[in-house]
């Protein structure tokens, strides 16, 4: 059985004056523990709709979303997310804004902040406790996104779009500490599904790539990604995947 | 007093992964063209790289450093001992320490930045103590509390 399963969702809008608004068509789609799949396609394809049906936060028009061959029918706790704008409250320090990750977890307080801090340090944040988000960079501002989002060892963590608001240096630096992350077997996450637009990253980091379509987003063509890792994101064999999935989307 | 860096750490670690990906060693403008960055934007990155250490210039080449190897090979704990012996070797933070010690292991932000000033009166002292706490922080040399606007000894001082 898939860790995660998508069975024909469909997301519409309704309009009173005009016809319903569909964003999402006859989405089929599986994903097994351990992988990293990145869904790209145009913008206003409904990419981040779909991440959001998937952990429960909004429900599709038609269709299921099955978490371990159960359906999702709330925000599920298994599954944590990373958004581009970081989504920090700016009155927390670090270590409160990753203390939030784990604010439905039935632990002690005590239990939370040890936590916390054992996240926090195994993400580089040591140092930067007390600090607020005003004081960070936008690197170190992903990187408590991204441990409030792991603080709380979900199976699965859903991205979307995080690392497009970072400068290029920086989201180069992330990107490779993400994977490090994903390959550490004592840390999660072991499962990534992350949203992007730009398919040199989707091909650089993902196991498999699922193109979609212009609005209503359909299902074009999922990709195997095969390329051994460590990887060159320069590399020929990379540039030919790169070029194929741009041609299925321009 | 020899500098410090003034460019946050993630970009100058963005720096070595590139560099990585070239085998350690590429032309400065062939980076920024192929990051589409200007040199401008760039050249901070390069200047801090290489007052860590982790890199050297060699006419137009950056070429990376042991050291820098080491920095990105290492995982948070490593790279911040690495940050940290580095950091606390320069004039300016043995310095911070020194006065912080003297007083306690406690200073307003406030106090920085007067001393600062007497002690280097041609730089902006203000934007000097943005990067000392930041730095100071990521080395675990220095804490700070915004609330308070207090700086302390961090746990590696």
């Amino acid at each position: 059985m898939p860790l995660l399963e998508l069975r024909n969702v469909t997301k519409s809008f309704a309009s009173k004056t005009i016809r319903p608004f569909v964003v999402l068509e006859h989405i089929t789609m599986a994903v097994d523990k351990g992988d990293f799949v990145c869904i790209v396609g145009p913008s206003g394809c409904g990419k981040s709709t779909l991440l959001r049906i998937i952990c429960g936060l909004i429900p599709p028009t038609d269709g299921q979303v099955l978490y371990k061959g159960a359906e999702v029918k709330k925000v599920c706790d298994e599954m944590a997310m990373v958004f581009q704008s970081f989504a920090l409250f700016p009155w927390l320090t670090v270590l409160e804004n990753v203390e939030i990750g784990l604010y439905s977890k039935k632990m002690s307080k005590e239990e939370k902040r040890m936590r916390a801090l054992k996240m926090i340090e195994m993400i580089g944040l040591k140092g930067f406790e007390e600090a607020y988000p005003r004081e960070l960079s936008g690197g170190m501002k992903q990187r408590v996104g991204l441990a409030r989002a792991l603080v709380s060892e979900p199976s699965v963590l859903l991205m979307d779009e995080p690392f497009s608001s970072l400068d290029p240096l920086t989201a180069t630096h992330l990107r490779e500490e993400l994977v490090d992350f994903w390959l550490n077997p004592n840390m999660a996450p072991d499962t990534v599904i992350m949203v992007t637009h730009s398919v040199e990253e989707a091909v650089y980091l993902a196991n498999r790539v699922i193109v979609l379509s212009h609005r209503p987003g359909t299902i074009l063509k999922e990709v195997p990604i095969d390329l051994p890792r460590p990887r060159d994101p320069r590399s020929d064999k990379l540039y030919a995947l790169v070029d194929q999935i741009t041609s299925l989307i321009a | 007093m020899e500098p410090i860096p003034r460019t946050h750490l993630s970009i100058v670690a963005g720096l070595l992964e590139v560099l990585e990906d070239y085998q350690g060693k590429v032309d400065v403008a062939k980076i920024a063209d192929e990051l589409m960055l200007e040199l401008d934007d760039i050249l901070p990155a390069i200047e801090a790289a290489e007052i860590l250490g982790f890199i050297k210039v060699d006419s137009g080449d950056l070429i990376l450093t042991e050291k820098g190897r080491e920095y990105i090979a290492g995982n948070s704990m490593e790279r911040k001992k690495i940050l940290n012996q580095t950091l606390s070797r320069t004039s300016l933070f043995k310095w911070i320490i020194e006065q912080l010690k003297s007083r306690g292991n406690e200073m307003s932000k406030e106090e920085l930045i007067a001393l600062l000033e007497e002690e280097m009166p041609d730089v902006d002292a203000a934007r000097m103590v943005k990067w000392i706490i930041e730095w100071g922080r990521h080395a675990l040399l220095l804490r700070y509390d915004s609330d308070s606007q207090t700086i302390r000894l961090g746990e590696l001082a």
